[in-house]
């Protein structure tokens, strides 16, 4: 299962890294936009996972593995201070509660989903 | 094409060992440990790692790269503290909840910033003097 998790991760890993080059291309990268989009959208298909309740080896795959190794704790954690290191307080705000409460809420909305669509 | 070698080389240690502490560290009182311990410590290292110019200097920029987008990227994980706190909150564990989200963001941003005021501390060229 170890393998499992750590394939899934790799996976998931190049997707956010592909996504955040795509992103900062298009966007630009003053404010972090890329892993706000990254976090929001694992945050919904892990609710959706959890909610549909697959099996123990896709759990393990596609939860642990994919979307944890899509999402990322360490980038938000590092722009916050980045952006706190340029004194831009306001942004600090909007992207640390963007992050925590878009991510709940559709953390939430993906496992009502995951369990009204089974 | 070195770069997403490293990615995926190094993701998939970081996702591994998340896993491994997953299934390792035990779930104390309902309050989900392994994630807030991957998440702390990936931050201060992520932070750190960004920093440390005399040392990632040295290094081939994949190496850089691979160990921070793939390998610190991967260990951390943001969707699972997204659900874990869905779960906590349908279980109407309000104190837990108030824990589990202070303890990751403050506690993130606190050994965030201890890993890049090391970094600029003990791992940074000297300004040269004008």
């Amino acid at each position: 299962m170890v393998v499992v998790a750590g394939l899934g991760a790799a996976v998931g890993a190049l997707g956010r890294y592909g996504v955040t080059r795509l992103v900062q291309r298009v966007y630009g990268n003053y404010w972090p936009l890329a892993t706000l989009l990254i976090n929001w959208l694992g945050c919904a298909l892990l609710g959706g996972l959890t909610g549909w309740q697959v099996g123990h080896l896709m759990t393990v795959l596609i939860g642990t593995g994919v979307l944890g190794g899509f999402t990322t704790f360490s980038t938000f954690s590092h722009e916050v201070v980045m952006l706190a290191d340029q004194r831009r307080f306001g942004a600090v705000l909007g992207y640390v509660s963007l992050s925590v409460g878009g991510g709940l809420l559709l953390a939430a909305g993906g496992l009502w989903l995951g369990l009204h669509l089974h | 094409m070195a770069k997403i070698v490293a990615i995926i080389g190094w993701a998939f240690v970081g996702g591994a060992t998340r896993y491994g502490l997953s299934v390792t560290l035990p779930i104390v009182a309902g309050f989900p440990w392994a994630t807030v311990i991957v998440n702390l410590v990936g931050s201060g290292l992520l932070a750190w790692l960004s920093h440390a110019e005399t040392l990632t200097a040295k290094w081939p920029n994949a190496l850089t790269v691979g160990l921070g987008v793939g390998g610190l990227g991967a260990f951390t994980t943001f969707s699972t503290f997204g659900v874990d706190t869905v779960h906590l909150l349908d279980q109407q564990s309000w104190g837990l909840v108030g824990l589990y989200i202070a303890v990751s963001l403050i506690g993130g941003l606190v050994m965030s910033g201890l890993g890049v005021w090391c970094a600029r501390r003990w791992w940074h060229f000297p300004v040269a003097e004008v």
